[in-house]
């Protein structure tokens, strides 16, 4: 008994499913078993139309147990982190964590970082941060800064040294 | 006859008229047609304003007939016919152009549609001429009720109408109330156990005084019209004492045939004697003996003596029992005959001949329920383990053009209960299901869609092009537009999810009544939106499933309107009587009898006055058909208020 996806070879890999959907549970509340492939977030996905991110097809792999096929690609590490998908999501599921999981995952198992998304690295280990947001749109189309919405000012590690140790430290002991 | 004084009225329908037709040209030709004393025009001639102009008009301008130009009659005709009741007038002196539907709306070129518009208002101007006034009888109404069929539909619009103190004949064709309710284990969304909400209301019927239960009849024939039905009954023979038979059951347990003969409240699951009860609760809870199977009735005898009789400690079997037909006098009847579902062999490649694990959701229903075959174990049909896997398959021979085009609009949301209900049974089981929408329309219905979601199910979405049983299990192959993949699924038991169908003798039972059915061959409706109950025959109406697919909630709902459809019969002591029957000219009439072996209401008779032989009409029983008028080779037959000279008049100006 199973089931085999002929395009590929592949079969389910149920204990893998499980574990990611376990480390989301942790994270929200809602799971992406509910996903029923409306697709809003593709609609809106600021990576699919110049990277072809599709992440309700990476829900769809995901929910298939079809995990080896993303982790041995690119397209995971095409997400902006933008979390337009969560905030839009008609069933309250997060394709923006599970990419950050489905990333977590690939490297764990030693898949190499592809070489474009290497400055991102950079910027975490030089700043602890993806990227230097300083302003946001909201739902409602309005922009706000960091002031508006309550948080503080960006600061730079005051020792740069000691920072990047310390980052390095966490990504080799998994804390 | 008085020189007619015809007023026409034009109404302009807001623009629907007026935007292709000059309706101002249209009412100065009307002035100038001979016999016409008015003519005027207004924008919604419908309207209060627009009905006390004609009123006013009526009495200012004596007139004799009015001509209204507007919409289509079966739209208004009815309402000129009470404003020029209204206004002093006889309803049946009114004649309505179609200039709207017949005209204005088919038409691009004004000029063209102007000049129809003419033409048609002096055509009815022409018939107007010759109109004569028409007097309704009126027909007292039997305040009794036939509902066909003991399921939920019947069930309830029986208890409806017999709470409302009508008496209510209620003929179910099988042994028992219940219906397709009665094999259903749970309901959904609220996974209600349906026999525990089916049964006390079948129990309501058995004990109501004012319902007759005739359960193990059929209709044989029908006869009468709206408010008056003669109907036939036959009581088939049980071969069992109803009065004596308590329902112990000790005549099943000794048959000789025990545990042989095929059990159809099982889906065929298991097998039972030839004395039966379809199941434990069955109401009325009486034995009945399967003729069809019965050693004694088929061969007359039975081993040395038959073992029931010899069980049956209240002598209540008897085998000379006969069919009894009984005669019962309705005013209105309503028809919850129910469904069937498609036998899903009429789809080869799906299996279902091929291994006796590839089922119907309705056999898997009855394997789910604790008082089925397994005792609601889930098990495979020839090994009886445990499945490991189970894939559904929804819309088999449902939107599919080349069996069936409609959706069966209870497959989704019972595929989704079982998965629920499998799912509790079978925590490790892999669950599969295959499907093209998920139609989870009603109340509470996309909620427990979303509950099911979250119940580790496999969905694809696709349809599997065949199911192919072999050594190693059943395998499908399914490409899933999801993830744009092709699947291969190896499981151990397949349930389809069938389209549905109308009864196979539904059309037989339509001819019985003189209803129709649409191209799905379940019964036509009198309209899809606003008489959903109603059939084209006054007095019939639908209950349920009969009328196209439901879920229990809107058949309840359905048959709950078709009983206050018919109660709007009942409750009245007298009924209008048809207007527009067939009339006999005496003087022309040969006595051929023609006339009668054409109608198909049997209104007409031979009568013998003065040695003279000439049909009667039965001005109760006739429905204006016409039959009898187009099939008379002398003329003598007529319909009122289509009388052959009032059509000729309307022709002869078309096609002038």
């Amino acid at each position: 008994m199973g089931i085999l996806d002929l395009t590929s070879m592949g079969e389910p890999q149920v204990d893998v499913k499980r574990e990611i959907i376990g480390q989301l549970e942790r994270l929200q509340d809602e799971i992406p078993e509910y996903c029923y492939q409306c697709a809003k977030c593709t609609s809106g996905c600021e990576a699919h139309r110049l990277l072809e991110l599709e992440p309700h097809r990476i829900i769809a792999l995901l929910k298939r147990g079809l995990i080896d096929e993303m982790v041995n690609s690119d397209i995971i590490w095409t997400c902006m982190s933008c979390f337009k998908c969560w905030e839009r999501c008609p069933q309250k599921i997060a394709p923006v964590e599970i990419l950050f999981l489905l990333k977590n995952y690939a490297v764990a198992l030693g898949k190499q970082i592809p070489g474009n998304y290497t400055a991102a690295l950079q910027s975490v280990l030089s700043k602890g941060l993806i990227q230097d947001v300083k302003t946001i749109s909201t739902r409602t189309g309005e922009t706000k800064s960091r002031r508006d919405v309550g948080l503080p000012e960006i600061t730079k590690p005051v020792d740069p040294v000691k920072f990047q140790a310390l980052i390095s430290k966490m990504a080799v002991e998994k804390i | 006859m008085k020189k007619p004084r015809i007023g026409v009225f034009v109404c302009h329908c807001g623009i629907n008229i007026s935007a292709t037709v000059d309706v101002e040209k249209v009412k100065e030709y009307a002035k100038t047609l001979d016999g016409v004393a008015v003519s005027k025009d207004y924008k919604y001639m419908c309207s209060d304003v627009g009905a006390n102009l004609i009123k006013e008009s009526i009495k200012k301008d004596k007139l004799t007939s009015v001509v209204v130009a507007c919409c289509s009659p079966r739209m208004h005709e009815h309402t000129f016919q009470k404003v020029a009741s209204d206004g002093g007038l006889n309803p049946y002196t009114v004649e309505i152009a179609n200039i709207r539907e017949q005209c204005s709306w088919v038409h691009d070129d004004k000029k063209v549609a102007t000049e129809k518009a003419k033409k048609l208002v002096e055509a009815a101007v022409a018939k107007a001429r010759l109109l004569e006034p028409l007097i309704t009888s009126s027909i007292e109404v039997t305040p009794n009720a036939l509902v066909i069929g003991g399921g939920i539909a019947g069930i309830q619009a029986a208890l409806e109408i017999a709470e409302n103190g009508h008496k209510v004949y209620l003929v179910e064709r099988t042994p028992t109330l219940g219906g397709r309710m009665a094999q259903l284990d749970k309901t959904f969304p609220t996974l209600d156990c349906s026999s525990c909400i089916l049964t006390p209301r079948m129990t309501e019927v058995a004990d109501h005084p004012n319902i007759e239960l005739l359960a193990y009849s059929e209709v044989e024939d029908i006869k009468g019209s709206i408010g008056n039905f003669t109907v036939k009954i036959r009581k088939k023979a049980r071969f069992v004492d109803a009065d004596k038979c308590t329902g112990c059951g000790d005549c099943a347990e000794n048959c000789r045939l025990k545990g042989r003969i095929i059990d159809e409240f099982n889906m065929g699951l298991n097998k039972r004697s030839a004395i039966y009860l379809p199941f434990p609760q069955a109401v009325p809870l009486i034995y009945t003996i399967d003729p069809n199977h019965c050693l004694m009735l088929t061969t007359g005898r039975c081993g040395k003596y038959p073992l029931c009789v010899e069980a049956c400690e209240a002598d209540a079997i008897d085998f000379n029992q006969k069919d009894e037909v009984i005669t019962v006098d309705v005013g209105a009847i309503v028809v919850a005959t129910g469904f069937n579902l498609l036998d899903p062999s009429i789809i080869p490649e799906y299996g279902y001949t091929h291994s006796p694990n590839v089922i119907t959701t309705l056999e898997m229903e009855r394997l789910i329920n604790s008082a089925g075959p397994t005792k609601g174990e889930i098990q495979l049909l020839d090994t009886k383990e445990k499945p490991k896997s189970i894939t559904y398959i929804l819309c088999v021979g449902s939107r599919d053009e080349t069996v069936c085009s409609w959706c069966c609009r209870i497959g989704c949301m019972t595929a989704l209960k079982h998965l629920y209900l499998i799912r509790e049974k079978l925590p490790d089981a892999e669950i599969n299901l295959c499907y093209i929408d998920i139609r989870s329309y009603g109340k509470g219905y996309e909620e427990f869609y979303r509950t099911a979601r979250n119940l580790n199910i496999n969905l694809f979405r696709g349809r599997p092009s065949e199911v192919r049983p072999t050594k190693e299990g059943i395998i499908i192959n399914v490409f899933d537009t999801i993830t744009n993949k092709l699947f291969e699924i190896k499981t151990d038991m397949v349930v389809l999810v069938p389209a549905v169908t109308a009864r196979e003798d539904a059309v037989e039972l339509a001819r019985k009544l003189k209803i129709s059915t649409s191209s799905d061959g379940f019964y036509l409706e009198g309209h899809p939106k606003l008489k959903p109950m109603d059939t084209a025959t006054g007095g019939i109406f639908l209950a349920g499933f009969c009328q196209g697919a439901k879920d229990i909630q809107d058949t309840v709902a359905h048959a709950s309107g078709a009983a206050s459809r018919a109660l709007t019969i009942l409750s009245k002591k007298e009924l209008e009587a048809e207007t527009y029957i067939a009339v006999v000219d005496e003087e022309l009439c040969s006595g051929c009898g023609i006339c009668i072996s054409v109608c198909p209401y049997q209104a007409i008779e031979l009568i013998t006055e003065d040695d003279k032989k000439r049909a009667k009409v039965n001005e109760a029983l006739c429905m204006g058909c016409g039959a009898c008028t187009a099939a008379c080779p002398s003329g003598a037959m007529q319909q009122r208020g289509f009388k052959d000279k009032e059509i000729l008049s309307m022709i002869e100006v078309l096609s002038k």
